[in-house]
């Protein structure tokens, strides 16, 4: 690629995707199918410091295809995204996301808002999924500079956004962890509170949806645990992730796989 | 029938030299320099947000002088390249030499057959790595692109500003060291710049992808002394 220059009146500005149209750069149009393509399970959710995302970190094409993939990223220091459907079209469109929000603070000096963000995304997902049927559906969650409070955005297969206040689940694993989520969310959240509640919904996912990996306690990979707060986006180590989801086995062992009632 | 002189092109090209030289002596200079752990760029810039200084990728800045719209195309141009660059192959095929390569034949083209020259100078700074050098690449109105080894100045009053900066240069110096001399060589004997009229940026690894950082002006305080 040579020196793309533009003149003021046909210039793509800071949007990536409008400077990738621009100059004819291929973006992958993914035509591949795959067979489960929603096999996954994330959850975010809002605490006191800022928002928690957990995912599940198996890959399912008719068996498991991968039992140590990372579902989240990092979009930028502040945002994390996370993606169901495609595992080809997911990475892909994690990168453009992640290009895209650098790309726009590098040419405008300035970085995008999260509602920004959350806005950019939608066009993408419309495009992806009118072009080659439902492949790709994220959910975005990040700390808000201007507002000082964690905010979760999810999406429908039409690229429409919508702000949640409380919780957000993404992928086959949902219905399970949604009720969990229903159940045991409460405002006052605190970080600690909800780490343990998103990974008891993602323990419910892993136990009732064939596509979504529970932990694993025979290879020592364990779902991933994400904070987004003030500080930025952590990524909290699996020695952590391993003893919260020990816990719960624990808990379930000793009462014969019982839940038990008290969210437990 | 019209009238047709014969002008030498050494009159049309030392024209055309001295218009982009008087556009760029108009402006305040730039010092960017190699230090103990990185590479910083100082530049003279009253204004708080029309930049002078750029990041353009992981371990890539910009810098220019002379008129703003046509070294802000280039810095644009920039990023774009080094972004479409990054995401076709892979973010560590992004190179200097490269994107100062494309700017000096640019920058070239339009001095020798363009309606006016660029008044611009540009510089890319390149932190090194495992695989790759440190590199200052600056490159001339007319397309002049020179690999500068310790430091490079860009600007109208350039050479006095190199000279004063070559004769304080020693060993590789921390960071504070590095842009109190890099001041000292902009502001000269005679006068002092004051922090508020200070851009300054490093290339710096700290752990992190991106290594571009722009210095607030509390930290340039404290790194003056």
């Amino acid at each position: 690629m040579g020196l793309p220059l533009y003149d003021a009146t046909n210039d793509p500005g800071p949007s990536f995707l409008a400077f990738a149209t621009a100059s004819g750069l291929k973006l992958s149009s993914g035509h591949e199918r795959e067979l489960s393509p929603h096999a996954t399970t994330v959850v975010a959710l809002r605490c006191d410091t800022g928002v928690v995302m957990i995912a599940d970190r198996q890959a399912t094409g008719g068996y498991i295809a991968s039992r140590d993939v990372r579902k989240i990223e990092a979009a930028d220091a502040f945002t994390g995204i996370a993606i169901s459907g495609s595992a080809a079209m997911g990475m892909e469109f994690i990168r453009i996301a992640q290009l895209s929000f650098e790309h726009y603070e590098k040419m405008s000096e300035m970085a995008l808002s999260l509602e920004g963000k959350a806005n950019y995304l939608s066009p993408m997902i419309q495009h992806i999924n009118f072009s080659v049927g439902l492949l790709v559906l994220p959910m975005l969650a990040g700390w808000d500079q201007s507002r000082r409070q964690g905010r979760i955005f999810e999406y429908d297969g039409a690229g429409g956004c919508y702000e949640r206040s409380d919780f957000t689940t993404i992928g086959s694993g949902s219905p399970f962890a949604e009720s969990t989520l229903r159940l045991g969310f409460r405002p006052d959240l605190t970080q600690a509170e909800a780490l343990e509640l998103a990974a008891l919904a993602i323990y419910e996912a892993g136990d009732n949806d064939p596509s979504t990996g529970g932990p694993d306690f025979v290879r020592n990979l364990f779902p991933m645990m994400v904070t987004i707060t003030a500080e930025g986006f952590t990524e909290l180590p699996q020695e952590f992730a391993a003893a919260t989801f020990r816990t719960i086995l624990e808990r379930r062992t000793a009462s014969g796989g019982a839940a038990g009632g008290n969210l437990r | 029938m019209s009238n047709f002189y014969y002008v030498p092109q050494e009159q049309i090209m030392k024209d055309k030299a001295e218009f982009a030289q008087k556009g760029i002596a108009r402006g305040r200079s730039i010092v960017a320099a190699i230090y103990d752990q990185g590479v910083v760029l100082v530049a003279e810039n009253p204004s708080a947000s029309l930049f002078k200084i750029s990041e353009l990728y992981d371990r890539l800045a910009f810098a220019g002088v002379g008129k703003y719209n046509e070294f802000d195309r280039l810095r644009e141009a920039g990023i774009r390249w080094a972004d479409s660059t990054g995401f076709t192959y892979s973010r560590e095929d992004v190179e200097a030499r490269a994107l100062a390569n494309y700017y000096a034949q640019y920058l070239g083209d339009t001095f020798s057959s363009g309606y006016k020259p660029l008044e611009v100078e540009v510089l890319v700074a390149q932190l090194g790595s495992e695989t790759r050098p440190t590199k200052l690449y600056r490159i001339g109105y007319e397309g002049t692109i020179s690999d500068e080894p310790r430091f490079a100045v860009l600007g109208g009053d350039a050479d006095t500003i190199r000279a004063r900066f070559a004769a304080s240069l020693s060993e590789l110096a921390p960071l504070n060291v590095t842009l109190q001399r890099a001041v000292a060589a902009l502001a000269g004997p005679d006068r002092t710049i004051a922090t508020i009229d200070l851009e300054v940026a490093v290339l710096e690894d700290r752990g992190t992808r991106r290594t571009f950082r722009r210095v607030s002006e509390v930290d340039i305080d404290a790194l003056r002394g």
